[in-house]
């Protein structure tokens, strides 16, 4: 338990670390999406109903916070496995004792530890530019946040699983962020079955505690076990996957020279 | 002496990309490394010594055969095996270059499961030892090659394993790090009993550093055997004999069909025949093709050789073994 707590140590503080140091990248790269965040605000407003723009505008605030989320915990595993393979630095990762996996789950932890304080000031901001106000209810979002995470953290595993053995994965994570998107952006009222993938049940319950002000106590169990067994299934499965993935990268000799 | 690495029969076939055909990286090879050896893993490009170094670093499965690091199966149990074994495979390319020194020597650390309070004496050892000290804020994109694989060293030897495993330690850097890399490589063995592998096409570091040496070529072992048995071995095959007079064409045409090597050169003051024995013996075949004309010879001296030109003899020779068994 003390390795596995250092070991998480060491990739938050090199998180930390690299953020910190390329500042404007991280700004350039906050603004970037501030600026979609406001294009989609600007299209309500130029072009929506004016009768649902209150609820539009508070339903494009919780759908892009996640989408920033789902992007960074998801989406950038597969960036970092690519460049760590082309730096050279895969195969020192691939040498720990600990195993290739741990290093990625504390990497996505750390990942999502760090964006978490830059996602929250994103949502603030939003609120603050289009009046809008939502519920932030921390003891009902919390858990449900937590439950969505572990199944965000199964699906991140895929990614870097897929990163790891195909070379030209780069224009699948081009196309992913649009996936992710889509993801995010719709409601479950109109595809139920959605409900089954690995964050949109989350996203629906944070938009109806956030939005609508439902309480914890409102959530149904059903929900929770859709919710539980999201997050037990893709964490299994994305860790499985990421494995088998290790394991034929080791037998093809794929883990350096992209 | 005790084994701390024993590679046994290894296989590994690559299928080559975007066609159907295999490649034989590595056929068979086995050879054991005792601890506190430094071992030099020689062959020229492509013949197969960077494949068996990342098996044995549990980083390519091996098709066949064994790997035991300290007496662990590195197949069966590759994360045990991982605690005895370190690697600089691709000297600089091994670092976070956004990070500076003592950042790159603590997430490493850290990795392998080790706090920053657990390593701090350590890495202060190492970066006084490493002349990286005055630099250990310094970012990695910013320091020398020679600095960076120094750095990439002194990280490999902060996990504090048996075995180190290096590709390549001296490429690309300048002649005074050469040295100073080399000096470390010494202490290392001497002063903190590690086993070392080295992989290099450097000649010098081989012969200054190593004890034995195995020699690769198309994936097989050519040649294990002590430097200085091979330095001993070529020193008695290879002389160079000055003549007082010229050889015959009769005489030129026997000695290609024996010595198809040799070099015959001659000038208006004198003719030289340079020529390596593959048996002691065939001295005399020598002699009776320079007696068949009576050519009057005004020395025979053993020929001076270096450690690079007996590799190159002995890849050429079983290139050329291949061949015929081929033809």
């Amino acid at each position: 338990m003390v390795r596995w707590l250092n070991l998480l140590k060491a990739n938050l503080r090199k998180e930390y670390i690299e953020l910190k140091r390329y500042m404007p990248n991280t700004i350039a790269m906050v603004i970037t999406f501030f600026c979609i965040f406001l294009g989609m605000f600007a299209g309500i407003q130029l072009v929506g109903d004016p009768g649902s723009q209150d609820v539009n505008t508070q339903y494009v605030i919780v759908n892009y916070i996640f989408w920033f989320l789902a992007m960074m915990v998801m989406n950038s595993i597969g960036w970092e496995i690519t460049n760590e393979a082309m730096r050279g630095t895969l195969e020192q990762l691939c040498m720990t004792p600990m195993g290739l996996w741990k290093v990625m789950i504390t990497r996505l932890i750390s990942t999502t530890a760090i964006y978490f304080f830059i996602i929250v000031g994103l949502l603030y901001v939003s609120m603050a530019v289009t009046g809008q106000w939502l519920n932030i209810d921390v003891i009902a979002i919390l858990p449900i946040l937590l439950l969505t995470l572990i199944s965000m953290f199964g699906a991140g595993f895929m990614i870097a699983g897929i990163s790891i053995i195909l070379k030209q994965v780069q224009a699948f994570l081009q196309i992913l962020q649009f996936i992710l998107a889509g993801l995010t952006f719709v409601p479950l009222t109109v595809a139920p079955a959605l409900a089954f993938l690995p964050f949109v049940k989350g996203v629906d319950l944070v938009r109806n505690i956030m939005i609508q002000g439902v309480t914890l106590s409102e959530i149904t169990m059903g929900d929770f076990f859709i919710l539980g067994f999201n997050a037990v299934f893709y964490f299994v499965i994305g860790l499985g996957f990421f494995l088998v993935c290790e394991r034929i990268a080791m037998r093809k000799g794929l883990l350096a020279h992209y | 002496m005790e084994a701390i690495v024993e590679v046994r029969n290894i296989k590994k076939t690559y299928k080559k990309r975007k066609s159907k055909t295999y490649v034989q990286a590595v056929n068979d090879v086995s050879f054991t490394v005792n601890r506190g050896e430094i071992l030099g893993l020689l062959g020229p490009n492509g013949a197969g010594k960077t494949t068996t170094i990342k098996m044995i670093c549990g980083l390519l499965e091996q098709d066949s055969g064994t790997i035991t690091i300290n007496g662990v199966n590195n197949r069966e149990k590759r994360l045990d095996a991982l605690n005895n074994i370190s690697a600089v495979l691709e000297g600089n390319r091994n670092l976070y270059w956004r990070l500076t020194v003592r950042e790159n020597l603590e997430y490493f650390a850290g990795n392998r499961g080790r706090s920053r309070k657990e390593v701090a004496g350590r890495i202060e050892e190492l970066l006084e030892q490493f002349h990286l000290k005055s630099k250990e804020n310094e970012l990695v994109n910013r320091l020398s090659r020679g600095m960076q694989q120094k750095l990439a060293i002194a990280v490999a030897m902060l996990a504090d394993s048996e075995v180190i495993l290096l590709d390549e330690p001296t490429l690309g850097i300048d002649v005074e790090t050469g040295y100073e890399v080399r000096e470390l490589l010494r202490d290392i063995v001497k002063n903190d009993q590690r086993t070392i592998i080295i992989s290099s096409h450097d000649m010098d570091v081989i012969q200054d550093l190593c004890e034995r040496t195995v020699i690769i070529s198309d994936g097989k072992i050519i040649t294990d055997d002590r430097i200085e048995n091979l330095m001993r071995l070529f020193e008695v095959r290879s002389y160079l004999i000055r003549l007082e007079g010229s050889l015959s064409e009769k005489q030129q045409q026997l000695l290609k069909q024996k010595f198809p090597h040799h070099q015959y050169t001659e000038d208006l003051a004198q003719a030289t025949l340079d020529v390596d024995l593959a048996k002691s013996e065939e001295i005399y075949e020598l002699f009776d093709i320079l007696k068949m004309e009576e050519t009057p010879v005004d020395s025979i001296d053993r020929k001076t050789v270096n450690f690079e030109q007996i590799f190159m003899k002995i890849v050429k020779e079983a290139k050329n073994g291949a061949l015929a068994q081929s033809s």
